[in-house]
């Protein structure tokens, strides 16, 4: 990329109207040079590249702050894949809504949940920072109109109804409330339905038009565009079936989302999220924000970590069968976050893994995210049929039932209320494997940045006039993904400071 | 009018779709969920139902609001060859529609969905 970059520098410098052919023949996202840019199409104080909830979030930042803003997006729809989701926020450490529903929480046990569930990858900086604001960045939320019932539910699993606090990760669960006082923090509009992500882009989009914002749909954004000194100081786009430069007085703000429907960069960063069936988010999820920020000198972090996931359950009944991999062999506790049971098989298990069940733990019927593969009625003709090395499946259901029917799980830990002898035929195998059954996946990897949210180079240093935010970022979700409402969370939060601190930056 | 062109349209594309396996469109019509369930009971998400969606005139699911003006104003009823057109390139089908994807290029993974989506009807 940088070769690009000083070879263009070399060719603008030799002038005239040899640049122009070389420009036309670059990749898609490779940098432009300033001097290459003869005319432009429009000069607005800050650029954002994406309208999704970061992308939004920052406009709304910078309008604030005075400075004039352009939302650039691809598609016809605004609000990317935020919009498509189900718009949780994970926030936490006694903000308004969890006061209300009578929920104590501090930003020390939010963070100490964030930072053990996260593990090696967890940014300390960036985590500190996102605790320590969440009740304040709360109350933004709020007062950009988005709505939120004063309701808590203890049901699993984002709520189809209007109540707008749950657990939306593993804060009950043994290992982290033995010593983490838990709480539940994923905050969701207050509406009907899981649409919880358009209800939040209701609210955030038209608050960015207020804030002064202009929106621009239908705009292929696809280079950056650098001062002689390294400073980004706009981009080059398709729009109307022509090229045009757009200057960004103050800075360009990258928030164009992740790369899962982009196949070719999928294979070179995720190859394990590439193998699952579903790609899972908006279509303009190309990794555009990422290879650009990438030809300037940013770096990239985490890029092959992802939501991969398995969504066994529900019926929870199904969790009372074991999953295997090729070997026969468990190798996860079958009630794990489906997140968690996602990661196991897409990283750990080749993408190959298996439900086995017997009368009482089937489905019962057809259901769309898994495929029934064998059928029999002893466990060694079950192994036999799905080609497992003898007695392998028999050894593992033998020392299951062993320990399931005095009501434990030594190997693994499954809660008590899913441990049942698999003994009565007929015993049926589901495909679980990332590429046959039901297995949405989506990136996490993307820019580094710091905690103002500007792009880094090799060296850790800051590229003049470029911020980033949201999963055009390597930001708090690292895998296995630790809690819903983490990414929206993430890029809102982050977005905002990109866009206060683009917009405060010299012109 | 523009109905009767489409139909013109999509005749010869019809005779090459391939035959569709509902059992392979499950899996191919997996990204589609992102915004789309067929089951009845399930409803509207970001996108309409498709329950029941072919004999259906465009943007008519009953009780969802979110069409844009490309499907409202469209008049056609739904049928195999149209959705194979449709899901071939939707934005070049019907421009400034909202729909979420980039088509499915494969004609044999569309002639799949399709026959995924017939099986949830009356």
């Amino acid at each position: 990329m940088t070769t690009d970059k000083t070879s263009l520098k070399r060719r603008a410098l030799l002038g005239g109207l040899a640049a122009a052919p070389v420009l036309s023949t670059l990749p898609v996202s490779a940098a432009a040079a300033r001097s290459d840019v003869k005319s432009w199409y429009a000069s607005v104080d800050v650029v954002v590249v994406g309208s999704g909830v970061a992308g939004t979030s920052a406009a709304i930042a910078a309008g604030r702050d005075g400075a004039r803003v352009l939302v650039l997006e691809s598609l016809a729809k605004l609000g990317g894949s935020s919009a498509m989701s189900g718009g949780v926020v994970y926030a936490g450490g006694g903000t308004a809504l969890q006061k209300a529903c009578g929920i104590e929480d501090s930003v020390d046990a939010m963070r100490a949940y964030i930072l053990a569930a996260s593990g090696l990858y967890a940014q300390r900086d960036k985590v500190d920072l996102y605790c320590e604001q969440s009740p304040e960045h709360f109350d933004w939320l709020v007062q950009q109109g988005v709505h939120y019932e004063a309701s808590f539910t203890n049901e699993k699993g984002l709520p189809g109804t209007t109540d707008s606090l749950y657990y939306s990760g593993s804060e009950q669960v043994h290992e982290f409330a033995q010593s983490i006082k838990p709480a539940p923090r994923g905050h969701v509009p207050g509406f009907k339905g899981w649409t919880g992500g358009r209800s939040l882009m209701e609210a955030l989009i038209p608050s960015a038009r207020r804030a002064g914002a202009k929106y621009l749909t239908g705009v292929n954004c696809e280079r950056l565009i650098v001062e002689s000194d390294g400073r980004v100081a706009g981009v080059t786009v398709q729009m109307d079936g022509e090229t045009r430069h757009i200057r960004a007085k103050r800075g360009v703000i990258l928030a164009a989302g992740g790369f899962i429907h982009n196949r070719e960069m999928l294979s070179v960063y995720a190859p394990e999220l590439a193998q699952c069936s579903v790609p899972w988010g908006n279509m303009g999820d190309q990794g555009m924000g990422i290879r650009m920020g990438m030809s300037v000198g940013g770096t990239a972090a985490q890029m092959h970590h992802g939501f991969a996931i398995m969504p066994l359950y529900l019926p929870d009944h199904v969790l009372k069968g074991i999953v295997v991999n090729e070997r026969g062999q468990r190798f996860i506790g079958e009630d794990a976050y489906h997140a968690f049971l996602g990661h196991e098989i897409a990283f750990h298990q080749k993408g190959r893994a298996w439900l086995i069940t017997d009368k009482t733990s089937q489905y019962g019927y057809d259901d769309y995210r898994v495929s029934e593969v064998a059928r029999a009625n002893s466990i060694q003709a079950l192994e036999q049929k799905l080609g497992f090395a003898e007695n392998a499946l028999k050894d593992s259901v033998d020392y299951y039932n062993h320990h399931a029917r005095k009501g434990g799980d030594p190997l693994l830990n499954k809660a008590k209320a899913y441990l049942s002898p698999i003994a009565k035929a007929p015993f049926i195998a589901y495909d679980l494997s990332v590429d046959k059954a039901f297995f949405p996946a989506h990136t996490f990897g993307g820019l580094r940045t710091n905690t103002r949210s500007e792009v880094l180079d090799a060296w850790n240093e800051p590229i003049p006039g470029l911020y980033a935010a949201g999963r055009t970022t390597a930001g708090l979700p690292v895998a296995p993904y630790i809690a819903s409402g983490i990414s929206v969370g993430d890029g809102s939060f982050f977005g905002r400071i990109a866009g206060s601190n683009a917009a405060g930056a010299r012109s | 009018m523009l109905a009767l062109f489409l139909l013109l349209a999509a005749t010869p594309l019809l005779a090459d779709m391939p035959e569709g396996d509902a059992r392979r469109g499950q899996l191919a019509f997996g990204p589609c969920r992102t915004c789309h369930y067929p089951e009845k009971v399930v409803g509207h998400n970001n996108g309409p139902s498709l329950w029941n969606i072919f004999n259906k005139k465009v943007g008519s699911q009953a009780g969802f609001d979110y069409y844009s003006d490309a499907l409202k104003n469209a008049d056609f009823v739904w049928t195999p060859a149209l959705m194979d057109v449709w899901l071939a390139d939707p934005q070049k089908f019907l421009p400034g529609n909202m729909m979420m994807s980039l088509g499915i290029p494969d004609a044999q993974d569309r002639a799949d969905v399709i026959e995924y989506l017939k099986t949830f009807s009356e």
